[in-house]
């Protein structure tokens, strides 16, 4: 080979990776300067979280019961952030819209800045306080995680002691109705590991908590018996999770109204029917961190089509190759 | 310059130092990656002490004057011996304590991962698509039994194993390209956005 | 006996562990809160571990001023600065500890494994290969799902999300759940033999 000339597939194939990274770069930066609007369409899985969390509304008073809540386990670190945080943070602007009760614990510690990081964001909208609308269970290190898991079936406030500001939980409004999972009924676990199989172990199992998964990508097709069985009543699975439930919250939860010229939010139940044809100008929403997966799935679009053509072209210089080489 | 033009500046210098590894290997990622590892530790001291040492061993000893607190206390500085040549086994009593969960493993896991999926796997076959799961299932516990030579029909059943798991391996690696993806995105959208400001 | 005393408490609390899983009755529940109150003191030394030895690698590395030795000390620098930093100010929202993780450690975290992305792009040009008809299979898929993700999927025609949710719930679904009871039985095989003593890998070496 070395004294042959190369032909242009030999020189395709020895391409120098640096080109490949740079043409990577622009499939990602071009359509972030240049954004249009791209449809995200929701999923069952992320459907079914949204629709369970909405179940813990009051049909009398349209708001959040007091004796419902919703855990939302962290438990990434800032590597796969980008995918993760537009869930929690949706998911609690969700929860705080409703008035519904919500926890969050972790297990790393770098995870717990990332928590207090989506909670500051979330909350900026809303008039919510700690120890009455949510609580902070702040971090607890990981050899704590099965105790802890299986200590909340009993009783949640004896299992975590105290919040991330000291306080004893026991002592806190919000858990005046709460004591287990029968009240807390829906974990969700953030996690770029199979972390969540060990909450279908030990809380589903034990005690048939209902678990949902926020997973990245790449932990999302393992999860699908989960799914299957019911262990997991739904799965926001990467970037496209986080975008499915940020319309979801836009849609429903926090629908805009315009009356006499002012702009109201307000919130309504979920329905096919609505989702179907709904459609979310981003451009109208203002705080770029609730559209943040949206505004990435335009990248995402051009990025896969940018690797499928990277498989396609490799192929084709793989085929000529192999076809000259056999004529040999 | 603002407060968070420079907090912005200083983040998008770290960003960039470690996407100079790109390139290749220089001073500005080994720095970076070197202070990465020592500021991850370095959040884990305090945040320990304040959220662990002392609500479940400073208070139930010195408030609540629970002495019994002290064996397990005693019993975790064992850990420091994990280095030591001669009392290394030491640390083996904090270890095993926290290894004697198991013991509720075994029922569980079995249940979650073995009962309850088998369960549904032997639900009556309706569909197209759950006679398609069960054959798939079924084939692929054939694939992994190893006793029995794979040759002959039996190679052919497990054969269906295999093209079974290349689609799953497929749709894992078709959501893996997104991950990545997407988190390359999560930091291109702050350097445009957060830093440079040229995000619409 | 440095070896046996240890495997004789895994064994016995671990049967008592077995047991308490299926009754519930008040001793069961007053063994647990026994187990959790000392576990929960037990757990915060353990992060002495990490530290130590990340302490023992850099220190070595500075005391025999291996190549690039001036890296430990950043490290070890950033370690304490940052230690030093939540203990001044504490760990809350607003102190100088979340500065330096939304600016210092949040880039380089999320940056790290971004790079990951270009490999792959790398990879799909010249490794992802259709070698043989499994590798077809598996690239087909791939592409399938990839493009029943993003948008431009139900543009192109709406079968291919409709398909890209048919392999993820029947094909891939089978294929994993396969994987998972095999992964099921070995897990519950492992917990099985740590409690039996068999498995004793986790006390470490030496007597």
């Amino acid at each position: 080979m070395a004294n042959e000339k190369k032909n242009f597939f030999d020189r395709m194939q020895a391409l120098d990776r640096r080109y490949i990274y740079l043409v990577v770069a622009l499939a990602i930066i071009l359509p972030l300067i240049i954004p249009f609007n791209s449809k995200t369409y929701v999923t069952e899985p992320a459907e079914n979280v949204y629709k369970k969390i909405d179940s813990f509304v009051s049909p009398e008073t349209n708001l959040g019961r007091r004796d419902r809540a919703v855990l939302l386990v962290f438990n990434h670190d800032a590597s796969t952030m980008a995918e993760l945080f537009p869930m929690e943070v949706s998911i609690l602007r969700h929860c705080f819209q409703r008035k519904i009760p919500v926890f969050t614990i972790c297990f790393l510690p770098t995870a717990k800045p990332l928590m207090d990081y989506a909670l500051q964001t979330a909350k900026e909208d809303f008039n919510v306080q700690s120890g009455i609308d949510y609580v902070n269970f702040g971090f607890k290190p990981w050899a704590l995680f099965t105790p802890i898991v299986l200590g909340m079936g009993d009783d949640i406030a004896k299992a975590v002691e105290t919040d991330d500001e000291g306080r004893i939980v026991e002592n806190l409004e919000i858990m005046k109705e709460i004591k287990n999972y029968n009240e807390m009924n829906l974990v969700v676990d953030f996690a770029a590991s199979a972390a969540v199989v060990r909450w279908i172990t030990y809380a589903r199992s034990r005690f048939g908590a209902n678990v949902a998964a926020g997973v990245t990508a790449v932990m999302a097709a393992d999860n699908y018996p989960y799914l299957q069985t019911g262990q997991l009543v739904g799965m926001l699975a990467g970037l496209k999770g986080a975008a499915e439930y940020e319309k979801l919250v836009d849609v429903f939860a926090m629908h805009r109204v315009k009356e006499n010229g002012v702009e109201k939010i307000v919130s309504r139940n979920y329905s096919k029917e609505v989702l179907k044809d709904s459609w979310i100008k981003l451009s109208d929403i203002k705080n770029t961190s609730y559209k943040m997966a949206r505004l990435g799935m335009n990248a995402q679009t051009i990025a896969h089509i940018m690797i499928i053509v990277f498989i396609v072209l490799g192929n084709i210089g793989y085929f000529v190759n192999k076809k000259r080489d056999a004529k040999k | 310059m603002s407060f968070e033009a420079i907090s912005n500046f200083i983040a998008a210098f770290f960003t960039l130092s470690i996407f100079s590894f790109l390139y290749k290997d220089n001073p500005f990622y080994k720095f970076a990656e070197a202070m990465f590892v020592g500021v991850s530790m370095g959040y884990a001291i305090p945040l320990v002490y304040i959220n662990t040492f002392i609500p479940f061993v400073y208070r139930p000893i010195f408030v609540e004057h629970n002495f019994w607190i002290l064996i397990p206390a005693l019993m975790g500085s064992l850990y420091i011996f994990r280095f030591s040549k001669n009392y290394s086994w030491l640390s083996r009593y904090p270890i095993v304590f926290g290894m004697a969960i198991v013991g509720m493993g075994v029922p569980l896991s079995m249940h979650a991962s073995v009962l309850v999926q088998m369960r549904s796997a032997m639900m009556p076959i309706e569909t197209l698509n759950s006679a398609l799961i069960f054959v798939g299932t079924i084939t692929i516990l054939l694939y992994f039994f190893f006793s029995k030579e794979h040759k002959g029909v039996y190679g052919k059943i497990t054969n269906i194993g295999i093209w079974y798991m290349m689609v799953g391996f497929g749709a894992s690696f078709g959501y893996t390209v997104m991950a990545r993806i997407s988190l390359l995105i999560g930091r291109i959208q702050f350097l445009l956005g957060d830093w440079l400001g040229v995000m619409k | 006996m440095k070896r046996q005393i240890p495997l004789l408490i895994v064994i016995i609390l671990g049967f008592i562990f077995a047991i308490h899983t299926f009754v519930p009755h008040k001793a069961s529940a007053d063994f647990y809160d026994w187990y959790q109150t000392w576990m929960k003191a037990i757990s915060p030394f353990m992060v002495l571990l990490g530290i130590m030895s990340l302490f023992m690698v850099n220190t070595a590395k500075i005391r025999r001023k291996v190549p690039n030795w001036q890296y430990s000390v950043v490290t070890l620098l950033s370690l304490i600065v940052t230690g030093a930093i939540g203990f001044i100010w504490g760990t809350q929202e607003g102190t100088p500890f979340m500065w330096t993780f939304k600016n210092i450690q949040l880039p380089m975290g999320a940056t790290m494994f971004s790079l990951l992305a270009f490999y792959i792009a790398s990879a799909a040009y010249k490794a992802f290969r259709a070698r043989s008809l499994e590798a077809t299979v598996l690239l087909a898929a791939a592409i399938i799902v990839m493009l029943g993700q993003v948008p431009i999927g139900m543009a192109i025609s709406k079968w291919i999300p409709e398909v890209s949710n048919w392999i993820l719930n029947v094909p891939n679904l089978a294929a994993k759940r396969g994987i998972a009871l095999g992964v099921g039985l070995g897990m519950t095989a492992t917990s099985l033999k740590i409690l039996l003593g068999i498995e004793r890998t986790y006390l470490g070496g030496g007597e």
